[in-house]
């Protein structure tokens, strides 16, 4: 049988959208639909946030509250404690310039280059120790500011980064731990692992804050801030002692039996075989569980820190400004949004990038 | 190094058990290998060969009986088997190459690492191996990209970096295609001629002819029998290995 | 002693030893520290405090409460209100996931576009900042004299009324079940697999016991209705104040839509994720065996993707029952804030935290023993056909 190849015609332009939103009844009403909804909020939310919005404070509250849009002056006048919270304000360049650190410290944990055990902890140790001695100061000439008076953006990168750099390293101990042959060391490691687990966060960091100082003598209690990020970094090892381990259970038993039959240690076999393979295996998994904890770094507004959900609720929330608590959360929503989308989209390009590398 | 180490059997194995819970994987095995002797271990699958070849380099951890080898006890003593592992090598049925790693850093993380060779003096023992496998031009590439028979040289190479004074091969053909098998053959060929003790898994017939010194054959946990290759394929009285025999070798 | 030590049988217990009998210490260590601390408060140990009463009040309950109860029924108040609002966040939230899911897998390119913005936005904004934002709009709604209307209801920034039937509480709640067992009934008897038909066919059954249980709901509320009074009570400005309906607590509300659009954008991901599971054969093989489309999709695609979805669905179900523990950022009284609250009242910090976790425990494993019995249910036998 001979098989002829014709050509489709070039569809035209409107043939081509007809074929893809009209093609049927039922797809022409969806299309519609989909269409309205979005015009609506695109017209609306362009109205409100641009159109109609007040950008400048020159006429203060007031005129900006007779205003049928946004009223962005409320961010003009009150960014600075929305990002640094109640920091010195001729010392706010410091907190700025920790915010940075820290980013420029993500990125390049990003990238692939970085990727081995050095590599990494160099990094995050490099970047969070010029973030410590920005914000504290006390030395090179830098005025000293104590803890109590961090906040804002800066206070919320620093539980975060923190949170990672003591749950990291914890997650990988009680995964191994938790796969390790002696039975008593297994099983009580999984006890505290799926006990963590069955906890909310909020009950730990209350937890650690409040409870804990009864409980410890009076040297060990320490500071506050310092005993919540002990709480949240508790909590994320629990999550990602668990994806390690998953990463663990993708390598395949004969990689440590080879090691094992080539005279290696335990710690050659896990540092060198084990966990190299493993933390690939892990990595979509743990990207994502970067991105959740980095929103929930936000809960320790609860007990009663200066991160910058409640820095945003002072922002609004006295005097003046008070009607102007939606363009606040929208910006605060915003910085939110920046990191933790590309954050997770930089997640499923990993995710991708790999699944196409195991073929 | 030969020297300060005692002489007598490399391996000698006397009443070994060996239960997985209630199953009873090897039966009082009495076994001893002489320096640079070479023995095949055949028998039908579940028959207990992995099991007791990983139990001279204690993979796994017998339950009963004495396994000495090069005259050093493996025992509870954590001390002994340190020293043992490195003496022993062993090649997979499954190769297992370390994937995040060349060929030839697969070849010189041992040495380097357990052995505390310098670098450079692991590099070239390495690319020394590499050239005796005959795969020198493939030093720098990673093990997915090479086919399953290069491997197998690979494992071998990497193996053999270590220096080691004994090798176990557990079926280390047993997943490759024909002509992948006559590569890796030739390697273990070479090896036994050039005296290496040798204890080998393997259905291949043709090479427990060329090199063996003895054939040993396993069933159920036991050996059943254990015989120079010549005895062992002609005139075999026992009717298992003679069952066996037949369905290995065809008709 | 030195080859005992390098003997690995026992240094395996050794080791064992060390790290159990380590952690053990720690933890006895912190709890005697801490009755002693609490000692010097004057605060005994002991469950005493349980059946004392509390001397405070909760601002949300679907029990009676009053300051003069005892600790523990406050406690119950806690747990029912968590398991309140946070089956109604779940519930809400299905049903939006379930929207935007179908939206993000249909074929249609805009509302594909449509459910993929909503997830990006929603998914990558904090949980809270999202109870704080709604919590803030419904608390700025106007007054109750200038209310907005719609519906029947009343949006202030008191809370938000709607209407309710002007029924006696039993009546009512039976005919709920009974509404319940209308939708129930007939979806079980369409799984069960082999069914005696003295009847007639399973659709006529179907609808017939749908229709009776409709109909007992009916009379029920008929007769449970609370006489001389209108069917339905609306609620309506009566002097400073709104008189009738129910009023839903602006914390409530806030919770439970945040708790809904903020689920709703992590379902979607799982309902999309369960029908990319599906596999394009079994859909094509169906599709030419005859089934119609929308047959190919209740019959076998729904049935497959629901599968697939369930284990991940039941995790994240968890997840937003332990998310209720927000309410103490906006002073809804669910268990951790009744925990809270507690602690702070009474002193009695261990045995509130023991409670804690025994009841975070215990919500936990019933949830997934719950799934587990769904998945039982729902598994296909054997392994043929996976995707
Ligand atoms: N880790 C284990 N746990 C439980 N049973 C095991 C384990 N390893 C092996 N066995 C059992 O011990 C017996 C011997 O296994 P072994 O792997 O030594 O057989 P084999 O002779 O090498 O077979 P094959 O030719 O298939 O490789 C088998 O019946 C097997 O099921
Ligand atoms: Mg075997």
């Amino acid at each position: 049988m001979e098989i002829v190849v014709v050509a489709p015609p070039a569809p035209g332009r409107l043939e081509d959208l007809k074929r893809r939103f009209f093609a049927t009844p039922l797809q022409t009403l969806l299309s519609l639909i989909s269409l309205t909804i979005m015009a609506l909020i695109v017209w609306k939310l362009l109205d409100w946030a641009v159109f109609s919005a007040v950008f400048t404070t020159t006429g203060g509250p007031e005129a900006c509250q007779a205003a049928a849009g946004a009223c962005w002056s409320v961010i003009a006048a009150r960014w600075r404690i929305i990002l640094f919270g109640l920091y010195p304000f001729e010392e706010q360049w410091r907190s700025a310039l920790a915010c940075v650190s820290v980013v420029v410290m993500t990125v390049l944990s990003c990238m692939p280059a970085f990727w081995t055990g050095r590599r990494i902890a160099l990094v995050w140790g490099a970047g969070t120790g010029l973030y410590y001695v920005l914000m504290k100061g006390g030395v090179l000439g830098l005025p000293y500011v104590g803890e109590e008076a961090w906040g804002g953006l800066a206070l919320t990168l620093f539980i975060f980064v923190t949170t990672c750099l003591i749950g990291f390293p914890l997650a990988i101990c009680l995964a191994l731990l938790r796969r390790s042959d002696l039975p008593w060391i297994s099983r009580t490691t999984g006890l505290i692992i799926d006990g963590v687990r069955s906890l909310p966060l909020i009950s730990i960091l209350f937890t650690f804050a409040v409870v804990l100082p009864f409980a410890l003598p009076q040297w060990l209690q320490g500071d506050k801030l310092y005993r919540v990020i002990l709480g949240s970094a508790l909590f994320f090892s629990a999550y990602q002692a668990e994806i390690v381990r998953g990463g663990m259970q993708g390598v395949p038993a004969g990689q440590e039996e080879a090691a094992m039959a080539l005279g290696m240690s335990y710690w050659q076999r896990i540092g060198r075989i084990l966990l190299p393979q493993a933390m690939r295996n892990a990595l979509p998994a743990t990207i994502n569980q970067f991105v959740i904890s980095f929103k929930e770094t936000s809960l320790v507004v609860i007990v009663g820190f200066f991160e910058i959900l409640a820095s945003g609720n002072a922002a609004y929330g006295t005097g003046e400004w008070r009607f102007a608590y939606v363009e606040v959360y929208a910006f605060i929503a915003f910085i939110y949004f920046v990191f933790v989308f590309s954050l997770s989209r930089y997640g499923a390009y990993l995710e991708r990038r790999m699944a196409v590398g195991e073929r | 190094m030969d020297s300060t180490l005692p002489s007598g059997p490399a391996v000698h194995i006397e009443g070994l058990d060996k239960h997985y819970g209630s199953f009873h994987a090897l039966r009082k095995i009495n076994l001893s290998v002489d320096r640079g002797e070479k023995i095949v271990i055949c028998g039908p699958s579940g028959s207990g060969k992995s099991t007791l070849i990983r139990c001279i380099n204690r993979l796994e951890q017998h339950d009963g009986g004495r396994i000495a080898v090069l005259g050093t006890e493996l025992n509870d003593d954590v001390g002994n088997i340190d020293g043992i592992g490195r003496e022993v090598g062993m090649v997979f049925q499954h190769f297992n190459l370390f994937p995040h790693m060349t060929v030839l850093e697969n070849c010189m993380i041992a040495p380097v690492i357990v052995r505390k060779r310098p670098r450079a003096e692991a590099e070239t023992t390495a690319r020394r191996f590499l050239e005796k496998v005959r795969i020198p031009e493939q030093a720098m590439k990673f093990p997915s990209q090479l086919s399953g028979g290069q491997q197998q040289r690979v494992a071998i190479a990497r193996a053999l970096c270590m220096q080691p004074q004994i090798m176990l091969f557990d079926e280390p053909t047993s997943t490759l295609d024909p002509e992948m098998i006559a590569e890796v053959l030739d390697v273990m060929v070479t090896l036994a001629s050039e005296g290496m003790t040798m204890i080998c898994v393997t259905h291949e017939m043709g090479f427990a002819r060329r090199v063996a010194d003895r054939v040993i054959f396993m069933d159920a946990g036991e050996i059943v029998e254990e015989a120079p290759p010549e005895a062992f394929f002609t005139s075999s009285r026992n009717e298992r290995t003679r069952q066996f025999l037949s369905q290995v070798l065809g008709h | 002693m030195v080859s005992l030590l390098r003997n690995q049988k026992v240094r395996n217990a050794l080791l064992q030893a060390l790290y159990v009998g380590s952690l053990a210490a720690t933890v006895l260590a912190c709890v005697m520290i801490a009755r002693r601390n609490l000692a010097e408060q004057g605060i005994t140990s002991g469950f005493d405090f349980l059946f004392k009463s509390t001397g405070w009040d909760v601002n949300f309950s679907l029990l009676p409460a009053t300051a003069n109860d005892p600790n523990w029924w406050f406690f119950l108040i806690g747990i029912v209100n968590t398991l309140f609002l946070g089956t109604t966040g779940l519930v809400l939230a299905t049903i939006v996931g379930t929207i935007v899911g179908l939206a993000r897998t249909s074929s249609n390119e805009l509302a594909r576009l449509l459910g993929r913005t909503y997830v990006d936005i929603f998914r990558n904004i904090p949980l809270i900042l999202q109870v704080f934002f709604w919590y803030a709009l419904i608390t700025h709604l106007p007054t109750p004299r200038a209310a907005h209307e719609a519906f029947g209801m009343l949006l202030t920034s008191r809370g938000l009324y709607v209407p309710v039937p002007n029924v006696g509480g039993t009546a009512l709640a039976a005919a709920m079940l009974a509404v319940i067992a209308a939708i129930a009934f007939p979806v079980w008897l369409g799984r069960t697999p082999r069914l005696n038909q003295p009847f007639g066919e399973r659709s006529t059954i179907q609808l017939a016991s749908a229709a009776g249980a409709l109909a007992c709901a009916a009379i029920l509320l008929a007769v449970g209705r609370l006489p001389d009074l209108p069917l339905l009570d609306f609620p309506a400005l009566q002097g400073l104040n709104l008189k009738g309906g129910l009023r839903i607590p602006p914390e409530f509300s806030a919770l439970a839509g945040a708790i809904a659009i903020y689920g709703g954008s992590y379902i979607a991901e799982i309902v999309r994720g369960g029908f990319k599971a599906v596999g394009k054969g079994q859909m094509e093989a169906a599709l030419s065996l005859g089934l119609s489309p929308w047959r190919v999709f209740t019959q076998v695609r729904l049935p497959l993707a629901l599968r697939a979805m369930l284990p991940i669905l039941a995790n994240q179900y968890v997840w937003l029952m332990k998310a209720t523990t927000m309410g103490i950022a906006v002073g809804f009284t669910d268990f951790f804030m009744i925990v809270a609250l507690t602690i702070n009242h009474s002193g009695q910090t261990l045995e509130v935290i023991g409670i804690l976790m025994a009841g975070f425990l215990a919500i936990n494993l019933s949830l997934a023993a719950v799934f587990n019995r769904i998945n039982k249910a729902i598994a296909l036998k054997g392994n043929q056909l996976r995707g």
